[in-house]
């Protein structure tokens, strides 16, 4: 890749940061997951023994749950909003691919929702201190699988938006990220459903994205370790299934026709 | 270098309609058309007649059904005119939360040029456009006149060989369009090339060395104005003020009459053209100007349009 390509990709993702951060929907669920976070100090008032655990758990959920919702709110916004506002045409005019285009914005997005989880984990950190425990940075080892689920629902917001409207693409990524995390009961539907074939399960089980491999949440706010064997076999997962959902999105986005 | 600015072959284009596109609506019909290195050549229609559609093709957003084009010497997949080309598109939306500064960096960005030519460069255009003081607002609080301004200024931050303008005047008040206008005539004097795709009569007519008339998908029309626009000879057209209507309507002779402001505009056969002077003078008239009649851009395009029944298409694209 030429530094004329990563240098345009590099321009679209940094537009796309400045928009996406000046968002008042970014900022509105920053600061009330940043509220979230904090209120941990209040909900571990009501416990004698357990309140380390009880912040670690509010602030894990809140990075988890508010990262998902900026991921889909403007995730699917993303391309959308510059075809239908026609914000994209003077863009493409210029020397810059549709490839380049699609791939900045979604760094763009990437890089917004790091800030978002960097500034919660600094959230959390400082709820720990605040309530005398010793911060633990042993929770990147939850966060860090965290953020890549979030990336891996970026791609999928962009490959639907890249197909339909906001709304469909919205729907369409939901629904992708509530299988997804239910993976498990998938895998055990044979039980449930007792005629239905098992290659049928299988085949659904392993082509959906399953976020219950970025679930670490429970056992790093238990103390239980996390390895980095395991934290680089989910990186890997994130990479093949994001580039794969990332060149289908491309080759739709690439066939478009912009009226 | 010689090569034409654009050159287009045979372009075809259909949309598909109905609920499920199964019938297909064509809006450009084998066009060919080329246009010349340093001129302002002015793409003209009513709403429909497809240019927006031929400047979509050009510009890569939509794939042609038939045809090829050429720009700048370069087939439309070769990633090298795109360096050197400006573009409008129509009614531009840009984006609510970057201030117009920081949009034409982008847009600098993307052709690669230094931090300090893109600084430079923005800071000129926004003060030929008239939005210097305005540089560092959000684009959100921009009225539609300033966006389009705004719109122009990033077509232009390369400095630009070919510059391709939908509709540039649309949403401007007069002194936007007057400062755009200056700007077209200074690109051309500069040596460079403005295709204007454009539905104002008046502003081609000012602007433009050639033009071409598009109809439902086809030229109508390609050529040189003075080519195009008949001069007519046979009949005289009279300005004059300081008389009343009672005495302009007394005049014998007069084959039509126009108030216009305080002036009267009269169209006079030239054989009647003393009589009618004389009779203007003896009623204390100021005769301001006596000229030929020049038959306008909008009275070609009209006649033309209502000769082919174009209008009533037009009527109806623009409901």
């Amino acid at each position: 890749m030429g530094s004329g390509r990563l240098n345009r990709i590099a321009a679209v993702a940094a537009n796309t940061f400045r928009e996406s951060v000046r968002e008042r929907v970014f900022s509105n669920l920053l600061v009330f997951a940043l509220l979230m976070t904090l209120s941990g100090l209040l909900l571990a008032r009501l416990s004698i023994r357990q309140h380390e655990k009880i912040i670690r758990d509010v602030g894990l959920a809140s990075i988890d749950v508010f990262g998902l919702m900026i991921a889909l709110f403007l995730g699917v916004q993303l391309v959308n909003k510059e075809i239908e506002r026609r914000s994209l045409f003077p863009l493409l005019a210029k020397p810059l691919s549709r490839g380049e285009f699609f791939l900045g914005k979604f760094a763009g997005l990437g890089l917004t929702l790091g800030a978002n989880v960097g500034a919660m984990t600094a959230g959390l950190l400082l709820t720990l201190w605040a309530s005398g425990a010793r911060p633990d940075l042993g929770l990147l080892r939850a966060i860090y699988p965290l953020y890549l689920g979030h990336l891996l629902v970026v791609g999928l917001a962009l490959f639907f938006s890249t197909l339909a409207g906001p709304t469909i693409a919205a729907v369409g990524s939901l629904c992708l990220v509530v299988a997804g995390r239910l993976s498990d009961v998938i895998r055990n539907a044979g039980s449930v459903l007792p005629g239905a074939p098992s290659w049928l399960i299988d085949a659904v089980y392993y082509l959906l994205p399953n976020f219950r491999n970025f679930d670490f949440k429970d056992r790093v706010a238990y103390g239980d370790a996390v390895s980095l064997a395991t934290l680089a076999w989910v990186t890997l997962y994130a990479v093949v299934y994001l580039g794969t959902v990332l060149s289908a999105g491309l080759l739709a986005f690439r066939r478009r026709e912009l009226q | 270098m010689n090569d034409p600015a654009i050159e287009i072959t045979g372009l075809a284009k259909s949309f598909r309609i109905g609920f499920l596109g199964r019938r297909k609506r064509p809006v450009l019909r084998g066009l060919d058309l080329v246009v010349h290195r340093n001129e302002i050549f002015g793409y003209l229609g009513p709403n429909g007649s497809g240019k927006t559609t031929t400047l979509k093709i050009l510009m890569g957003l939509l794939r042609p059904d038939r045809g090829s084009a050429r720009i700048l010497g370069e087939p439309l997949d070769a990633p090298g005119w795109r360096q050197r080309i400006g573009f409008l598109p129509e009614h531009p939306y840009l984006y609510d939360y970057l201030t117009a500064a920081e949009y034409l960096d982008y847009a600098g960005r993307l052709f690669g040029l230094p931090a300090a030519v893109r600084a430079e460069r923005a800071h000129e255009l926004l003060r030929l456009l008239g939005l210097s003081r305005s540089a560092h607002l959000p684009l959100r609080r921009f009225s539609k006149g300033m966006t389009q301004r705004v719109g122009i200024a990033q077509a232009l931050i390369n400095d630009p060989e070919l510059v391709f303008l939908d509709e540039p005047m649309s949403g401007l008040d007069p002194i936007g369009r007057h400062i755009v206008r200056g700007l077209i005539v200074d690109l051309k004097r500069r040596g460079k090339t403005v295709f204007l795709s454009t539905h104002i009569l008046s502003d081609a007519e000012t602007l433009c060395d050639r033009v071409a008339l598009l109809r439902s998908g086809e030229i109508l029309k390609l050529g040189h104005l003075d080519e195009i626009l008949e001069v007519d000879v046979a009949h005289m057209e009279v300005l004059v003020t300081g008389v009343g209507a009672g005495i302009v309507e007394g005049l014998p002779g007069v084959l039509l009459r126009q108030a216009v402001g305080e002036r009267w505009r009269l169209e006079v056969s030239e054989a009647e053209l003393g009589s009618v002077v004389s009779a203007l003078e003896r009623a204390r008239g100021r005769i301001r100007s006596v000229q030929p009649v020049r038959q306008s851009l909008e009275d070609y395009f009209f006649k033309e349009m209502a000769a082919s029944g174009s209008l009533d298409q037009a009527w109806e694209a623009a409901d």
